[in-house]
């Protein structure tokens, strides 16, 4: 059976009141979940607390969630809006006068690799359409629908960032 | 950069405390999936659940100790404490602290003077406060409070929760999914088993008995000297902490679902002892744990509780629960999300930390004393650091007197 078919089950399962499945839902989903909420706002606290919500924001609508749809994109949305909501107030909060990702910026842990501290160059809005291309393997047209832009807009995101990320990073592994 | 590098990056990228997260996260979902489901629950138990939620609020409210506290229950803070000091100038109660920053860990002495030890992820105390041991990557360390190195050891995986016994001979620490000792010279190191990720806890009377979850879920207790198992039983659901009280004859477990009592009772040393059944301890309605410690004297368990508020901040509240039984004493409560506890090493103060209003919290324990609120926590130990700094955590409160020539 193949992950779909697989992910369609837990849900069927997890609707019917199976911990298990819930369980193993969990399980296939939250790496992802957390890891993209941490690539966009920088902070492992506030990344657990977006998953976190995320999950319980996926448990409490289990029972009207359709089974035909894939469950990764709706989570995903969810995830990736709370965490440009918050990199937005965080970036507020620290008075960014110049650049939205100067605040994500000084979080940065010393001991990060090459990524975060270019990552944190670009504003929320910019990580998050990276993250949602890069890690989370959407279409520019998916990343649209998920964050309601025109996908045009995506693409242009995705270009400039794109583009600051190569000039950041200079070296190619 | 190719599109692919991109790709290898963002997939490989350290997340900090992923595993921990994960496991607090699944627990805090699970609850909130078995809350989802009214109808499947049977009436009885629900009904004798609200009843003990009144029973336990006219306990807390109509108890001497109850009607000490109040006073605090009514005031409920909603974005810190009012008139905390900015800056950190004394330990209130003294002692000296150990608290992790991005940077690596730092001691604090009573006069709030500060160094930072270096580069290192985790720190503990010893039992007398002479050295921390620490852990970066793959190696344990042991570094004097002044940051001067002893030795270090390497292991074959990331390590993690070092714990140094209370006699201060040996260090009990995780090496990936494998729970080792080393003696406190750095020597000496053996395998004791493989062990969930949960931090392992000496028994404190002084015995080398090592209590810890094995990757099957077993709470097991071994004398680590000798590699003899003392006890095994089930863990209790979803355990991420486990705890000695101070004298040894009670074995806490929580897990943000709940928390759990063993009794122990000693049978002639050779032979171990037997590890009672695990007694859910009541918690309120609609509450998770967020941590719970023993005191470092008596039977006393603190607790940092949350309640989960739909649409808003969540609800925090601090409680001391007696292992003996009887009602428990609401200390505190917030509207905001704390976070983490220490206990004073005397007893008589919890430390508890308030990230979000980026404070540290000093309460009494007794009916002298006030509570004392610390601010701008954040920037103390990001010296330089321009923003908003990452949020520390207590990693201990030191120590008591120190008998000549122990760790």
């Amino acid at each position: 059976m193949g992950t779909e078919g697989s992910e369609r089950k837990l849900i069927r399962e997890a609707q019917r009141g199976s911990r298990e499945a819930l369980a193993a839902l969990y399980a296939m989903h939250w790496p992802r979940a957390q890891r993209a909420a941490y690539l966009v706002v920088h902070d492992a606290a506030a990344a657990e607390d977006i998953a976190q919500e995320a999950f319980l924001a996926a448990v409490d609508g289990l029972d009207r969630f359709d089974r035909r749809r894939p469950f990764a994109p709706w989570l995903h949305r969810i995830v990736v809006n709370r965490a440009i909501d918050w990199g937005r107030r965080e970036a507020l909060r620290a008075g960014a006068g110049d650049s939205e990702g100067r605040a994500a910026a000084e979080r940065i842990d010393e001991s990060a690799s090459e990524l975060m501290p270019a990552l944190a160059q670009l504003p929320p809005e910019q990580r998050a359409v990276v993250v949602l291309r890069y890690l989370l393997e959407y279409t520019p047209g998916e990343i649209g629908r998920m964050l309601e832009l025109p996908r045009g807009t995506v693409n242009s995101r995705l270009r400039r960032g794109l583009d600051r990320l190569r000039d950041l990073i200079e070296v190619e592994g | 950069m190719s599109e692919d590098r991109l790709r290898t990056l963002l997939r490989e990228e350290p997340l900090p405390g992923a595993a921990e997260a994960e496991r607090r996260g699944l627990a805090l979902v699970e609850r909130a999936y078995a809350e989802r489901r009214p109808a499947e629950r049977p009436v009885l138990p629900r009904l004798a659940l609200a009843l003990a939620a009144a029973a336990l609020l006219a306990a807390l409210l109509l108890s001497p100790a109850g009607a000490a506290v109040r006073n605090w229950i009514d005031d409920v803070f909603t974005a810190g404490v009012r008139n905390a000091q900015p800056a950190l100038t004394r330990i209130p109660g003294g002692g000296r602290l150990l608290v992790e920053s991005r940077r690596g860990p730092w001691v604090v002495q009573p006069d709030g003077s500060r160094r930072l030890l270096g580069g290192y992820d985790e720190a503990s105390w010893s039992p007398h406060g002479l050295f921390v041991a620490a852990a970066a990557g793959r190696t344990l360390n042991a570094i004097e409070p002044d940051g001067t190195p002893h030795w270090s050891v390497s292991a074959t995986g990331p390590v993690s929760d070092p714990r140094w016994s209370p006699s201060g001979f040996r260090i009990a620490y995780l090496a990936g999914q494998a729970l080792r000792t080393i003696g406190a010279d750095g020597t000496a190191g053996h395998l004791v088993g493989p062990a969930a990720p949960v931090t392992p806890a000496w028994f404190p009377p002084g015995p080398h008995f090592l209590a810890y979850v094995d990757t099957t879920r077993k709470l097991r207790v071994v004398e680590t000297d000798t590699g003899q198992t003392l006890a095994a039983v089930d863990s209790s659901p979803g355990v991420a902490a486990i705890d000695w009280a101070a004298d040894g004859r009670a074995l806490l477990e929580a897990s943000s679902d709940g928390l759990w009592l063993r009794h122990l009772r000693f049978a002639k040393l050779a032979e171990g002892f037997r590890v009672g059944r695990a007694q859910r301890i009541a918690l309120p309605t609609g509450a998770f744990l967020r941590t719970a410690a023993f005191a470092p004297w008596g039977r006393d368990i603190a607790v940092l509780l949350e309640r989960r508020v739909r649409t808003g901040v969540p609800r925090s509240e601090a409680l001391l629960i007696d292992a003996d039984g009887g009602p428990p004493r609401r200390l505190f409560a917030v509207s905001g999300r704390l976070s983490q506890l220490a206990w004073s090493p005397d007893g008589s103060r919890l430390l508890i930390a308030w990230p979000a209003a980026d404070q540290w919290l000093f309460l009494p324990l007794g009916r002298r004393g006030h509570l004392q609120a610390i601010g701008n926590i954040s920037s103390i130990f990001s010296p330089g650091h321009r923003g908003r700094a990452p949020f520390p955590r207590i990693e201990g409160w030191c120590c008591p007197a120190a008998p000549a020539g122990s760790g």
